[in-house]
């Protein structure tokens, strides 16, 4: 069984196609990028996998269960950070902690909120409202919340924009850490982070999804020097 | 239930930490219930035991606004990206709107009683039963608000709400009654719900109960019902397409 499995999923927006009949399987503890140019469809692919929105035609499967049939128990078990930095502006770093909580109603609240505070060093801003965090803390915050269900399946879009290099150095520690024990599909623009993070990459273009396969094996495929030149060329269709 | 209950406590922070909202849906009544009563219009509908529940139903009217202004910035934000994601069902959101209003509308009440009081209205054990009675009748407003705030970006949803706020002034026969504009005025006023409402806390808080009509308890019921249900309908909605 896969994490994660599709069949020809596909999303239009009115006459826009944003992701074309896209098949992939995931397997589980596997870390995945999705790269991609501005607009290739990998946001929306992760909103379709995380089923906040429905898919115009095509079948997802997370863990074996179907996102129509089995929608609220694939809840339970995923979770998302969005690209838009998505907390409760008003409300302290602390009560925004204890809202997500409340509304996976996690048993072991305290100790669970700790560890993130732990892991994230949320410490020195534990009291501050949200909205008054810089931009880089709103995104740790974020990123925070989206480990509080203890997800099998995470997806992270765009997970270190924003951050400084040594935040952005402290959240691969973390995701490596992550990885083997849970899913992960992340977006990324920085080459190297794919690279140094993930099993295998999947590269989108105009909403298909042209490449699949571990870096090294892409930039032997593409007869390239090197993992960002790889990149360019098959998102580009050699091209550039 | 659970899930209600903390999104509602997620909510109520967010409402008294904008406090210029709920000042002024407690300023405002308890100004215009000072005024009227310092100036003493020789009329009926002035007294304290008739303006005093057109004071309360005019305060609930401002849960409307705070509900759709609420509903729809949450809809903006991609807050509800993340909560569309989790397990929250729709009616998880709805009562978790709702729930968090019912305190604004004790502390409210509470108010309008002791300024009333000051003004005459004898103390009395059926203050209880219309703050009570009071948290139904709020329903109907929060409900619109929910409408609102679901259908309308949050540009246009308060403006929205403001308009309900005067419908309730000129149609629920608080300042004055409904016959003095005519018959259409007067026939359209009795199938809008805001005269039933005042006529309900009056009845309640007077001991008049005689006053209440079946009429008003039923417009009453239907709409705040197919206002809910609606409500329901559009929000399950929206919370797809608004991501979609
Ligand atoms: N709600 C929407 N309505 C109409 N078109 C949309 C909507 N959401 C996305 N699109 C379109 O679908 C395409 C894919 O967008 P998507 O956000 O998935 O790209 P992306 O790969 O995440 O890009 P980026 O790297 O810039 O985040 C784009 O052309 C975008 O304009
Ligand atoms: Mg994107």
């Amino acid at each position: 069984m896969f994490a994660i499995e599709t069949k020809t999923l596909t999303k239009k927006f009115k006459e826009k196609t944003a992701v074309n009949a896209i098949n992939l399987k995931i397997n589980k503890g596997e870390l995945f990028a999705l790269l991609g140019t501005n607009g290739a469809g990998k946001t929306t692919t992760i909103k379709m996998l995380s089923t906040l929105i429905l898919p115009t035609s095509g079948d997802i499967k997370i863990n074996g269960l179907d996102i129509l049939k089995d929608r609220q128990k694939i809840k339970e078990i995923l979770n998302v950070s969005p690209q838009e930095t998505a907390i409760a502006s008003n409300l302290t770093v602390m009560e925004n902690l204890e809202f997500m909580a409340g509304v996976y109603q996690i048993k072991n609240k305290q100790q669970k909120i700790d560890e993130l505070i732990k892991i994230f060093k949320l410490n020195e801003v534990i009291k501050q409202k949200a909205k008054t965090l810089s931009g880089g803390w709103q995104r740790k915050v974020s990123i925070a919340i989206s480990l509080i269900n203890e997800p099998k399946i995470l997806f992270l879009d765009e997970p270190t924009l924003g951050l400084d290099v040594i935040s952005r150095k402290e959240l691969w520690k973390v995701i490596k850490e992550l990885k083997g024990k849970i899913t992960i599909m992340l977006t990324t623009h920085y080459m190297e982070e794919a690279e140094s993070l993930s099993d295998r990459i999947g590269i989108m273009a105009n909403g298909d999804l042209i490449d699949v396969g571990t870096s090294e094996e892409l930039i032997k495929k593409s007869n390239t020097k090197d993992f960002e030149d790889a990149f360019v060329k098959i998102a580009t269709g050699g091209e550039l | 239930m659970m899930r209600a209950l903390n999104f509602s406590k997620r909510n109520f922070k967010e409402l008294i930490r904008d406090p210029l909202s709920t000042i002024f849906a407690l300023i405002l009544p308890l100004f215009l219930l000072f005024i009227f009563q310092t100036i003493k219009i020789p009329s009926e509908q002035f007294n304290i035991e008739n303006f005093t529940p057109g004071i309360i139903v005019f305060g609930s009217s401002f849960l409307t606004l705070f509900t759709s202004m609420l509903v729809s910035k949450d809809r903006a934000s991609s807050l509800l990206i993340r909560l569309g994601v989790s397990p929250m069902k729709t009616t998880d959101y709805i009562f978790g709107y709702v729930l968090s209003f019912i305190p604004v509308i004790i502390i409210q009440n509470i108010l309008f009683f002791i300024l009333a009081c000051f003004f005459g209205l004898q103390f009395s054990y059926s203050m209880i039963l219309t703050v009570l009675t009071s948290i139904i009748i709020g329903m109907l407003y929060i409900v619109i608000g929910l409408l609102l705030g679901s259908c309308f970006n949050d540009k246009t949803a308060p403006p929205l709400s403001s308009i309900i706020i005067q419908l309730v002034c000129f149609t629920s026969g608080m300042y004055f009654p409904k016959e003095m504009v005519g018959d259409i005025f007067a026939k359209i006023c009795g199938y809008l719900p805001f005269e039933s409402c005042v006529t309900i806390i009056k009845g309640i808080m007077n001991n008049t109960i005689e006053i209440i009509s079946l009429k008003n308890i039923v417009v009453f019921v239907v709409y705040t019902i197919v206002i809910l249900v609606l409500s329901i309908i559009v929000f399950k909605k929206k919370m797809i397409s608004d991501n979609n």
